[in-house]
């Protein structure tokens, strides 16, 4: 009965006190529903890979090339080979295998469909636990001939027929297979590194035309997972890698006699739980998280939350002495402390109780822009102990917001409070609520500086001239497959003729897409030793006028001038003539060639074909260009080498005008008329090269909302204590205006009052934010200047008064203006 | 110093209106110590506050140095009122957070005044109230006797020709008040207009003339004789 009591007066009083109880209640709405969305992504990023049954024994090889004088290479794939070493090596490995993402096209049924095909070991299934729904798992990758197929991919073949012993054709351009579905599995998780849709065995000497894939020491392209013995330690393994790789890998033909192959190149195993927020380096089928983002969100979340929790405290202490006469006349009347306690903590919680209905609702309308920008597909599951996570979160915070004003509101003595003309309010909880209001600032500007770096750094990057021009190219993708190669100079020449092409070209690279491919070059005067590792891209004719690139000196590779490329095989029957080669300006400082004009003219000579062939092509200069950010802005620009390549590219670029939509469906239509069996694949460079920027721009965005939410939160805090603060002060504001101050006085001072701890939050904030924005920022190759922080910081400060003004100033004019009389007459 | 015409003033609220001073007419000459007197709810403190341009009248003039100020608006009658008029009241009505020496340069603050001089002043008048000696106190330690000196070093320091107090000794206890009223009659000495609201027929008696108010009007005013 007493509890009920408690609860109507805990209800009565949230509604005799509206304004406080709604900034209150939304206040905490706003920050709850914060923390619930930030920790529903921060548990999403947390969970990946950790429900496999293995979990803490499967681990990943990942693999760093440092060549000298070059930013190291850090991949996170592993060169083909090195399973059978490792399995031979070590006895502590359990199971091992490569997992190689390829698009083949797929034909079933006359019908053509290019889809992710996973190339695996037949270990696999040992390793990962994939759930069978049809068919038998443990016998389907034993034959080269069988495939797995996810019920996804079953459905999209074969609709809801029976998917088992259906025949699929696949085209790997290196071999041509028919696969059985031997076995349907469960589609996998998302929150997996390790994702696939379909899974064939791996057949090593179908792949032997293209040897890099599977058996070349100095070439990546799969990942290697391996499982661990029971009992054993992975740091048996990673001890040893140094010899693990002077043991199996072949020498390399730098660094002089005395160098070991471990000189230069470095492995690690990283286990399967740690993939997706600690993995660094290229080659990742799937994006994957940071931890450095976990845990700016986390730290966000808990600010918001420390923030909703000092408005509580502030509003219910600030509210305390107009409470004075109630908790004194319910001492009079018997209650004990502990009674009081209890009646304010129940009405602590009652009121975040609310908040959390409300942070639900909030949440539940969030959700799908929020999975939308962050890409995933995040829900609050009412069924699990969700709802039991949620609640404690609330009644933390109630805890958190209520005890202290509970233990002020109960310490009250009716002799002292009852006795009129007195403040009931203590100066250490006045000076405590100052503090807490300059702990709020203080976390909003910092939140507000932070948000300002990383969009600018994010615009900064965007808008950094890249040395080439990327709007209105047209990228034409799907090239490298042999039935388009076959037909590129004829796509080419046809594209070529449309009336609103302006220039088109090929190349064996998407300008953001990352290229690690390197070659050895040295100048005449250089011995094989000293030979530089320099990049090397391939491209067709008129790639520069069609990338708008001006070259430095010398010209670009045209027909007419019968510029040719080496060819390898030329140099394994004997031929010898000088090829046409383009650098850039790295290049030509890396190898010492002098300035661009002299360059012009000198012999270089390329490594060609595999290190154990020392098979070199001699090449003279044409051309040299600037250094072009080719590249993700996170890499400095490598010393390349722009290689002519006449019969193959990945993509074809077209420069055109008028309507890009005209445009690509006139490509499209040539594209369905000469290749049929492969869909039409495009994307424009613009696009591609903004898309880099989608997941930095979602998390800009996430935390920009994020922080706006702190400061708004912040606000309504402020905005109640305004209002509480006018009201408590009527009395001296009568006076003054009594005494002859003028309303602009009054409000000057009230302003002033609001004015100084967003003032002093400044000075605790900047130091704070210029410290760790440095810090953040160093991460960036290219990067604003730091002292873009200190103009966020003065604009953060501006801001900060401006809102705090803003919101105190209706309180102010109102009380402000009021007549003193009315003041000075109720006592 | 001033004159009240036809002074009327009602307060309306919910339909309701409530007249408190009907037709008043009063002249009040520079250096006089007027007291006004009446039975509670009779106009007193309304009429005081219209003298203090607190508030304005519904009708009628109100000559101040022979200036009509009865249509001024808040803004202009602000000007007037801290140039020449200081304030008692009965509840003391200091600033609970400002030290006693604070709540006296009140008084000063918004007068253009430099600081030093500001503060030379308050310790002239804290010396000639007597509380030189609790400058630093706050009035939450003071006696109501204490508080209401402080309130009169107030209303004194800025040199205002004219003091209205209402009701300056209803807290106070006998001695007190007595020290109070004393105050008061040695600033009168001095050339200070005096108007006073009391209840106390032997605290009216320091005036020189005393105005009974009932339900709004004047009803008798009465000199005293000078002995
Ligand atoms: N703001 C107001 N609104 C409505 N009525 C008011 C207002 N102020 C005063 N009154 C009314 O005007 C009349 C005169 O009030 P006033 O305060 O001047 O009386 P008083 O003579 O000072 O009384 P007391 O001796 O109790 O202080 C009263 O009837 C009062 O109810
Ligand atoms: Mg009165």
């Amino acid at each position: 009965m007493l509890l009920n009591n408690y609860l109507i007066s805990a209800w009565r009083n949230i509604f005799k006190h509206k304004l406080f109880s709604a900034i209150n209640i939304f206040g905490l709405a706003i920050g709850l529903a914060a923390c619930i969305l930030i920790a529903l992504f921060v548990r999403d990023e947390l969970s990946y890979d950790k429900f496999w049954s293995k979990a803490d024994q499967i681990y990943r090889t990942h693999i760093t090339f440092s060549v000298p004088g070059r930013d190291p290479m850090d991949m996170v794939m592993t060169p083909g080979p090195v399973i059978h070493a490792l399995l031979k090596d070590f006895p502590q490995v359990e199971h091992a295998s490569r997992l190689a993402s390829q698009e083949p096209t797929i034909i079933i049924n006359n019908h053509y469909f290019v889809d992710d095909i996973s190339l695996v070991d037949e270990d696999f299934i040992n390793i990962f636990d994939l759930e069978a729904v049809e068919g038998d798992l443990n016998t389907a990758l034993k034959s080269l001939n069988n495939i797995v197929l996810t019920e996804k991919l079953a459905k999209k073949y074969f609709g809801s027929n029976n998917a088992i012993g259906k025949i699929i054709t696949i085209d790997f351009d290196s071999y041509k297979r028919d696969y059985k579905v031997a076995a349907v599995i469960k589609d996998m998780a998302k929150n997996s590194q390790v994702i696939t849709d379909a899974l064939v065995a791996i057949d090593e000497p179908a792949w032997k035309e293209k040897d890099w894939m599977f058996d070349a020491w100095f070439s990546v392209n799969s990942h290697m997972f391996f499982t661990l013995k029971k009992g054993a330690d992975i740091k048996s393994i990673n001890n040893s890698w140094s010899e693990f790789i002077d043991r199996n890998f072949p020498k390399l033909p730098f660094g002089g006699t005395g160098a070991k192959t471990s000189d230069f190149v470095h492995m690690t195993s990283m286990s399967i739980k740690d993939l997706h927020l600690k993995a660094k380096g290229d080659g990742e089928y799937h994006e994957i998280g940071d931890m450095n983002t976990v845990i700016i969100f986390s730290t966000v979340a808990f600010l918001i939350l420390i923030i909703a929790a000092i408005n509580f405290m502030n509003l219910s202490t600030a509210r305390a002495s107009s409470r004075a006469k109630e908790v004194s006349l319910r001492k009079v009347l018997g209650a004990s402390r502990k009674d009081l306690i209890i009646q304010f903590l129940g009405e602590s919680i009652l009121i975040t109780a609310i908040g959390m209905i409300m942070a639900i609702v909030f949440v539940e309308f969030a959700l799908p822009i929020y999975n939308e920008i962050l890409g995933k597909t995040l829900r609050i599951n009412y069924a699990s102990a969700d709802l039991i996570y949620v609640a404690a979160l609330a009644i933390f915070v109630g805890l958190l917001g209520g005890s202290y004003p509970a233990f002020i509101l109960s310490h009250f003595r009716p002799s002292e409070t009852l006795k009129a003309n007195k403040s009931a309010e203590s100066d250490a909880s006045i000076k405590l609520r100052s503090i807490l209001v300059i702990v709020q600032f203080a976390v909003s500007i910092t939140l507000f500086v932070s948000t300002a770096v990383v969009y600018g750094q994010m615009l900064y990057a965007k808008n950094m001239n890249l040395g080439y021009d990327k709007e209105n190219i047209l990228a034409v993708k799907e090239v490298y497959r042999d039935v388009v190669l076959k037909k590129l100079p004829l796509l080419v020449d046809e594209i070529r003729r449309m009336p609103n092409a302006i220039s088109v070209t090929w190349s064996n690279f998407m300008p953001e897409s990352g290229n690690n491919n390197n070659t050895l070059v040295r100048t005449e005067k250089q011995a094989l030793e000293d030979a530089s590792l320099i990049g090397s891209r391939e491209i067709g004719f008129d790639y520069f006028k069609t990338y708008k690139v001006p070259l430095i000196s010398g010209r670009e590779y045209s027909i007419e001038r019968g510029d040719r490329e080496v060819l390898t095989d030329d140099l394994r029957k004997g031929l010898n003539y000088t090829g046409s080669i383009i650098v850039n300006e790295s290049a030509l400082r890396r190898l010492g060639l002098g300035t661009a004009d002299n360059a012009i003219g000198k012999l270089v000579f390329i490594s060609k074909g595999n290190p154990s062939e020392n098979l070199e092509a001699t090449y003279e200069i044409i051309g040299v260009v600037p250094d072009i950010h080719f590249d993700s802005l996170k890499s400095t620009i490598r010393p390349e080498i722009y290689d002519l390549s006449v019969n193959y590219g990945s993509v074809i670029s077209a420069r055109f005008s008028g309507s890009p939509v005209a445009f690509t469906e006139q490509v499209r239509k040539l594209w369905e008329q000469e290749i049929p069996s492969i869909p039409f694949n495009y994307d424009f460079i613009s696009a591609a090269v903004a898309k880099q920027y989608n997941a930095e721009q979602g998390q800009a965005a996430m935390f920009a909302a994020f922080s706006c939410l702190a400061i708004l939160v912040a606000c309504l805090g402020l905005y109640g204590l305004a209002s509480y603060t006018a009201e408590r002060r009527t009395k001296e504001i009568g006076i003054r205006k009594v005494m002859g101050a003028s309303v602009f006085d009054v409000v000057k001072l009230l302003i002033w009052q609001f004015s100084k701890p967003v003032l002093i939050a400044n000075l605790i904030a900047w130091p704070i934010s210029y410290f760790t924005m440095t810090l953040w920022l160093e991460s960036f190759v290219y990067r604003i200047e730091d002292f873009f922080i200190l103009g966020f910081c003065l604009l953060a400060a501006f801001t900060a008064l401006i809102i705090a003004w803003s919101t105190v100033a209706g309180n102010s004019m109102r009380v402000a203006r009021a007549n003193p009389i009315k003041a000075l007459r109720y006592e | 110093m001033l004159k009240l015409q036809d002074l009327t003033k009602a307060y309306r609220t919910d339909e309701v209106e409530t007249v408190a001073l009907n037709n008043v007419n009063i002249e009040i000459e520079t250096g006089e110590f007027v007291a006004i007197m009446g039975p509670s709810g009779c106009g007193k403190s309304t009429l005081l506050n219209i003298i203090g341009m607190l508030d304005t009248p519904s009708s009628g003039h109100y000559f101040f140095k022979d200036e009509d100020v009865a249509g001024y608006s808040e803004s202009q009658l602000g000007v007037i009122r801290k140039q020449h008029i200081g304030f008692i009241f009965q509840s003391f009505n200091l600033i609970d957070e400002l030290t006693v020496a604070e709540n006296i340069e009140l008084a000063l603050l918004y007068h253009d005044i430099p600081a030093a001089e500001r503060k030379e002043r308050v310790a002239a008048v804290m010396d000639k109230v007597g509380i030189a000696h609790r400058a630093k106190h706050m009035p939450s330690q003071l006696s109501g006797g204490q508080q209401q000196r402080v309130a009169v070093a107030r209303a004194v320091v800025g040199n205002q020709s004219m003091i209205l107090a209402d009701e300056p000794t209803g807290n106070l206890d006998t001695a007190h008040g007595q020290e109070v009223m004393e105050m008061l009659q040695k600033l009168n000495e001095e050339g200070t207009t005096i108007v006073m609201v009391t209840h106390s027929p032997s605290h009216a008696d320091y005036a020189r003339r005393t105005i009974n108010l009932l339900d709004g009007h004047v009803v008798t005013e009465s000199m005293r004789s000078k002995i």
